[in-house]
């Protein structure tokens, strides 16, 4: 109904133009009204990514295609799909999704060719597949499509693509971002740089939409790392503190490693596969009909697991996971709306993302499955225990941010489908729940004058009734209590680790990694509700700088904040015991291809995935709904009715040096410190002092040498004819004995 | 078009001549000028062909007459190849040169107030010099502007540039004179190794002509290892290569602003730029030799830049130890030798000349106000100059290789190049070198980002905080960017986004130049040693159409000479002989 080619692009496109009418003429014409163009813009595009996820969807049900229980996995036509897949040359990019093989659906869309090469890459033949992943179950004959070619080209085209993922991305993106810029014209009113803040933020919604829409590595890269650039210049966007500084610095260069992990992943495929588009081009994309038909091979062995785990170095960085989580707590000296929507809601997800777009890739090595999902638990545990002992209210959201990134990339690492739906799910709920509670955490700190020290106020509910119970709403949904959003999303993750724990090779890793949920559940719990009393209850106390008339923020920020709170309250059980959610997002193609490799798996092992497990699946469900309730009570009565007191227990903690370790972060900016920052200090010195002194030294020494031997020679040419007379005579007569001898 | 070519070149010595003694009008002149270069440098892009036959020709060739030597004088006189022309090779650079002059005389409008007409008469010298080593396609006329760059340089730092001058432009003058004289000894060794074997028998300087013939005739192996080590020595230096960098810190710190962005944007580029001119198509077995060699030193230049401009607290020093990192890459993406690494080094070196000039246009309006060059004495100017603060953004973030902006663009390419060479193209023993190479040097990258962006907090971030006014006329607050410096700096802002939004615009017009460039190079993954290709298919199949057509219309004796060669199927035996005679 909608055309895809045409909504998909004006989704970033109005927000940038925004952004650019707001920079030309923000600082002198619009001022104070600079929210108009952006707002509108998002709301816009927010409309226009509905109504794009609708016409997928529409798109999907409409072309009436049943999807094929098992694909062309065992029988492979391939040499025929990938004839019918080779469909680059197609300038609008139209695929019939309801062609006989397609995997799922997927249509995109080339604005311009960016950079071409000719004849860069290797030909076809010499591309090597010596260890094709699952071969034995795609079986693909790798001379069908490996027919010798010409070289390929290295072309990066600007090229979006609509599929599910891409467009429930957006519409999360949108949506939230929406709702964060109208709050922000309350919170952000009369500040300098109001207009300024506009403008990036519209930037940042085109840099995302972009990202999510991105049908090549290379251009999800540059939009990885332009996120980035605007979470830098939104950190730092009270550049006058040296701390907005220093943070924003710290964020952009830890990204910056992990991007260096995410480039040589890049670099990688391309040597692997020699492209880098998703979709199919003049060769089988990387994430392609081809590959996902099982016409061609997916690369398995060392190199996939190489490939994974950078790919995941670059996910670590963007999405703050162990050991790349340190920039996220500081870049909490950014402003709260910002904090809400790049660092909680959108922008760190990308990583999570990113990983779930490249679910095939990951499917062909369990060992960097495993990692992700060892490295997401490590996350969400110790980024739980932190958050247990931290005051400032924002950077305790943080680590729970960390935290619940953390479960998502826990999610992934499960290796299921399951476990990749549950994951984006959590990732989707998560969006507005947390961005509710930073605006909650926004709107206090407004009222106190900027003070969010959770020692310096408590007592709020009482001057803050709206913050107060939409906070309420937004820590229920965090600890995921039954039936709020955050229940819906984290259950499922649980359950894929208890599957997995059961049914997977690697069975006992599993176990305790689904153990560690389990805590890392009780541990949210207890911290979300730990800030939430000390915020709201106890005795009415505002610190100085709120003055006297700390009063409710205006209704611009507590508007959003009820539209967040409902939303909490409803997106989890609408899309979730529906598995609207779920169903949808299978018709992603990257999706339906780990689909109908599981399925080929159960049909192989003559399991049935889901079904008898139901029973177990009620008592992991009941078992997380016990231990965050235990949570929230071991808070109330630490904080709420004082049964226990917290100093004592801290001291009795501190015994061991545990309390200690978690207030400070557990040292990681002191161990980076230690161990990357003073060692390149110290090279960057010891490399200048040698500049300086040894080839630089060097250098002067050998335009010395003239000078040296001037000063040698300097003495014979003294002006005294005597002398030069005596030299003569000892000449003539070295001569005339020369030829007397 | 080659009027317009010849126009551009003469024309600024045209105005160095005519310039009169008053300063306002020799400001104004110097900008009519460099504007007037701008714009045939301009229209000269625009009609650049970018496809079909004309593409790999030499674009807007013109000839000048010239002596015509030859063994055999009984031959008719050879109707002369060009000696100046542009090929995709050198288009940008030309540009590039066009761009940056234009900038530079904005930039000195206010800061030079001494000797203004000789000033500005030395910029103009420059640029007729800088602009005659990218168009010409001769060797003595590529090394008369080689050298002829070198001496307004050595003036202009030495008369206007700060407390040690003196010695900064005799160092630098000395240090890069020393390599150039190994560099026309090596270059006139070429021309005579083709005057001796070559089939043509005569005294060619034509550089096309040379990289044809000698692809038919190529010298003998230890004689590319010791000429490509001649030519070496004077583009090393130049780059300049780790470890004969340390003249640039130097000359970039005392050079006055206009003299950095020139030394930095165009004189660095000459010797990247000879490297792709005379030792990738003429020398073909001594570059494969040197390719580990080379790619260890650019890796080296590359992590030991970056560590060292971490540890200054000079503006100029800073920037300066960057640009031997930034020139690393493009001497990686050179000696990868491959499609994918030489078109990123060719655009890398715009990119550098883009964001570092801009970057010293920046540090130089800087010390216009503050009159100091360090780091610590100066925190929070985004607060009082705003603009200023925005445009050091852009510059700082295109340098570090900000996607969206060109810098990203070069080093993808150089990048995605070197990795192909490491694990697609690498011949077996060396595979794991190559490997580390390309790693190694996008963890330089990482540190791009971490000095320049510690400057960039440093300096505009954080409270205010400026050093004390030193004279009481500037007690006045101080001003941002005016504009004639806001016209200035933006130009190279629009490129840069240009460059990084739509880089197959510039890329379509180099790779037609550059891809014979690669055809020795074809087979190296196979075998290091063995880098000439079978003459045959060199011949029928990959020259370009213009050296052929030149070489078969002008000496019909040579095709002769030929054909009988293919026949016979062999390399002419090399006469030690004859080689003596070089010397």
């Amino acid at each position: 109904m909608f055309d895809i080619a045409l909504l998909l692009p004006l989704i970033p496109a109005l927000p940038l133009a925004a952004a650019i009418v707001i920079g030309a003429l923000g600082p002198w014409l619009l001022r104070d009204r600079s929210h108009v163009p952006a707002v509108a813009a998002i709301g816009i595009s927010c409309l226009l990514s509905l109504l794009l996820l609708w016409s997928v969807h529409q798109e999907i049900s409409g072309s009436a295609r049943q999807r094929p229980a098992a694909l062309a996995y065992t029988q492979h036509e391939s040499g025929g799909s990938a004839a019918d897949h080779g469909v680059g040359d197609d300038p609008a990019g139209n695929r019939n999704s309801a062609g006989a093989t397609a995997v799922g659906f997927e249509r995109i869309v080339r604005l311009w060719t960016w950079a071409a090469v000719e004849k860069a890459g290797l030909a076809h033949t010499e591309l090597t597949a010596p260890e094709p992943a699952n071969a034995g179950h795609l079986g693909a004959d790798a001379s069908t499509v490996h027919t010798p070619t010409a070289r390929p080209a290295f072309k990066i085209e600007i090229a979006l693509r609509a599929d599910p993922l891409t467009a429930v991305m957006l519409a999360t993106v949108t949506l939230v971002s929406l709702v964060v810029a109208v709050y922000s014209i309350g919170y952000m009113h009369g500040d300098r740089g109001y207009w300024r803040f506009f403008a990036y933020i519209s930037l940042f919604v085109f840099s995302m939409t972009m990202l999510v829409s991105a049908s090549n590595f290379i251009l999800l890269y540059v939009f990885w790392e332009a996120v980035g650039l605007c979470s830098y210049l939104l950190i730092g966007f009270w550049y006058q503190k040296p701390e907005a500084a220093a943070a924003g610095k710290k964020a952009f260069i830890v990204n910056r490693v992990g991007d260096f992990g995410f480039a040589l992943g890049v670099f990688l495929l391309w040597t692997t596969y020699g492209t880098l588009d998703f979709h199919d081009g003049a060769v089988p994309g990387i994430l392609g009909q081809t590959r996902l038909s099982g016409a061609a091979p997916f690369v398995g062995g060392a190199t996939a697991t190489a490939i994974c785990l950078l790919l995941m170095l670059g996910a670590c960085g963007k999405s703050a996971q162990f050991p790349l989580h340190v920039w996220l707590p500081d870049a909490m000296e950014g402003p709260t709306p910002v904090s809400a929507l790049i660092h909680a809601a959108t922008m760190v997800t990308a990583g999570v993302y990113m990983v779930a777009r490249c679910t095939p890739l990951y499917l062909a090595s369990v060992e960097a499955q495993q990692i992700v999902a060892v490295i997401g638990g490590a996350t969400a545990l110790m980024a739980a225990i932190i958050a247990i002992t931290q005051t400032d209210l924002k950077r305790i959201l943080a680590y729970s941010t960390i935290s619940q990134l953390g479960y998502m990339f826990l999610a992934l690492g499960a290796g299921t489908l399951a476990g990749v739906t549950a994951g984006m799910f959590h990732l989707f709920t998560h969006a507005f729940f947390k961005a509710l509670l930073f605006l909650g955490a926004g709107s206090v700190m407004h009222a106190m004058g900027g003070v969010i020290d959770i020692r310096c106020f408590s007592g709020l509910r009482r001057i803050m009734p709206v913050t107060h119970w939409t906070f309420l709403v937004g820590c229920l949904g965090l600890a995921g209590v039954f039936p709020l959003a955050g229940f819906w999303s984290k259950d499922p993750i649980l359950v894929a680790l208890h599957d997995q724990a059961s049914t997977s090779s690697a069975g006992s890793l599993y176990y305790w990694l689904y153990i560690a949920g389990m805590l890392g559940a009780a541990l949210t719990a207890f911290y979300t509700f730990r800030a939430f009393w000390l915020t709201f209850y106890g005795p009415l106390r505002t610190p100085p700088e709120a003055g006297h008339h700390a009063h409710e923020s205006p209704p611009s920020m507590t508007g959003p904040l009820v539209l967040l709170a409902v939303a909490t309250l409803g997106v989890g059980a609408a899309f979730g015991p529906t598995r609207l959610f779920e169903q949808f997002l299978l018709d992603t193609p990257s999706l339906e291809y780990a689909r109908a490799l599981a399925e080929q798996a159960a049909a192989g092992t003559g399991a049935h995935v889901g079904n008898d497990a139901h029973g177990a699946h009620t008592a992991v469900a009941l078992l997380s709904q016990a231990v965050v309730l235990a949570g929230i009570a071991l808070s109330a009565m630490m904080y709420l009715g004082r049964q226990i007191d917290p100093e004592k227990l801290a001291a009795a903690l501190d015994r061991a040096k545990l309390y200690t370790l978690s207030y400070r972060k557990m040292y990681w900016d002191e161990i980076y410190q230690a161990t990357v920052v003073w060692p390149a200090w110290i090279a960057a010195q010891i490399s200048a002092a040698l500049d300086r002194l040894v080839i630089d030294g060097l250098v002067d020494l050998c335009g010395l040498a003239p000078k040296l031997l001037g000063a040698a020679l300097r003495p014979l040419q003294n002006g005294l004819v005597q002398y030069y007379a005596l030299a003569m005579v000892i000449g003539l007569l070295l001569l005339l004995g020369a030829l007397l001898w | 078009m080659e009027t317009l070519l010849l126009i551009a070149i003469l024309m600024p010595l045209a105005g160095a001549i005519a310039m009169g003694r008053d300063e306002q009008s020799a400001r104004w002149l110097s900008l009519a000028v460099t504007l007037a270069v701008l714009l045939c440098a301009c229209v000269l892009a625009a009609a650049f062909p970018i496809e079909g036959p004309q593409a790999t020709k030499p674009f807007a060739a013109v000839r000048i007459p010239w002596p015509d030597a030859s063994i055999h004088p009984d031959r008719p006189p050879q109707s002369l190849p060009p000696h100046l022309a542009l090929d995709g090779l050198s288009l940008w650079l030309f540009a590039l040169t066009a761009l940056l002059m234009v900038v530079c005389v904005a930039i000195s409008w206010r800061a030079i107030d001494q000797q203004v007409p000789l000033y500005h008469r030395l910029l103009l010298i420059l640029e007729t010099g800088m602009l005659g080593v990218f168009a010409a396609q001769d060797v003595i006329l590529f090394y008369v502007f080689f050298e002829f760059t070198l001496v307004p340089l050595f003036f202009i730092i030495g008369i206007w540039g700060s407390e040690q001058r003196r010695w900064a432009a005799i160092k630098f003058f000395l240090y890069t004179l020393a390599g150039s004289v190994l560099t026309l000894l090596a270059l006139l060794a070429v021309v005579l190794w083709d005057y001796f074997h070559g089939a043509s028998g005569r005294l060619n300087f034509s550089i096309p002509l040379l990289a044809e013939n000698l692809q038919q005739h190529p010298i003998d192996p230890q004689w590319q290892v010791l000429i490509f080590l001649g030519l070496f020595a004077g583009f090393a230096i130049k780059v300049p290569l780790f470890p004969l960098h340390t003249w640039l810190p130097l000359a970039h710190v005392q050079a006055p602003a206009a003299g950095s962005v020139l030394l930095a944007g165009v004189l660095l580029k000459i010797g990247t730029y000879g490297f792709v001119r005379f030792c990738l198509p003429m020398l073909p077995e001594a570059t494969t030799k040197a390719m580990p060699w080379m790619l260890w030193l650019s890796l080296a230049g590359i992590i030991y830049g970056a560590l060292v401009a971490l540890a200054q607290s000079d503006f100029k020093r800073l920037i300066a130890y960057s640009s031997i990192s930034h020139m690393g890459f493009c001497m990686l993406g050179i000696f990868a030798l491959n499609r994918l690494g030489l078109q990123g080094a060719v655009l890398q070196m715009v990119n550098h000349g883009l964001s570092t000039g801009g970057l010293f246009a920046v540090v130089g309006m800087i010390y216009e106000r503050y009159h100091t060059r360090h780091i610590a004495d100066l925190a929070g100017l985004a607060r009082r100059t705003p603009i200023l603060a925005f445009f050091a953004v852009v510059l700082a973030l295109s340098s570090i290789g900000l996607p969206g902006l060109n810098g990203f663009v070069g080093e993808l390419l150089v990048l995605v190049g070197m990795f192909q060479r490491g694990w697609a193209e690498a011949p077996q023993p060396y595979a794991a070198q190559y490997r580390v190479i390309a790693v190694g040097a996008t963890l330089g990258v990482v540190l791009a980002a971490w000095y320049m962006l510690w400057m960039v907090q440093q300096v505009f971030f954080g409270p205010l905080r400026e050093p004390k006014p030193q004279h009481a006329e500037h007690d006045a607050a101080v001003r941002d960017l005016n504009v004639r410096e806001i016209l200035a700096l933006a130009p190279l802002a629009v490129v840069i986004v240009w460059i990084g939004l739509w880089p197959q615009f510039f890329l379509a017009r180099i790779a037609p130049t550059l891809d014979p460039y690669l055809n020795p190079y074809e087979n190296i993954s196979k075998n290091v040693f063995r880098a000439i290709p079978d003459r045959q298919h060199a011949k029928h199949t990959e020259q370009p159409a213009e050296h052929r057509q030149l070489d078969l219309r002008d000496c019909p004796d040579s095709t002769a000479a030929l054909t009988r060669q293919t026949g016979a199927g062999a390399i002419p035996p090399v006469h030690s002989s004859n080689l003596q005679q070089t010397d």
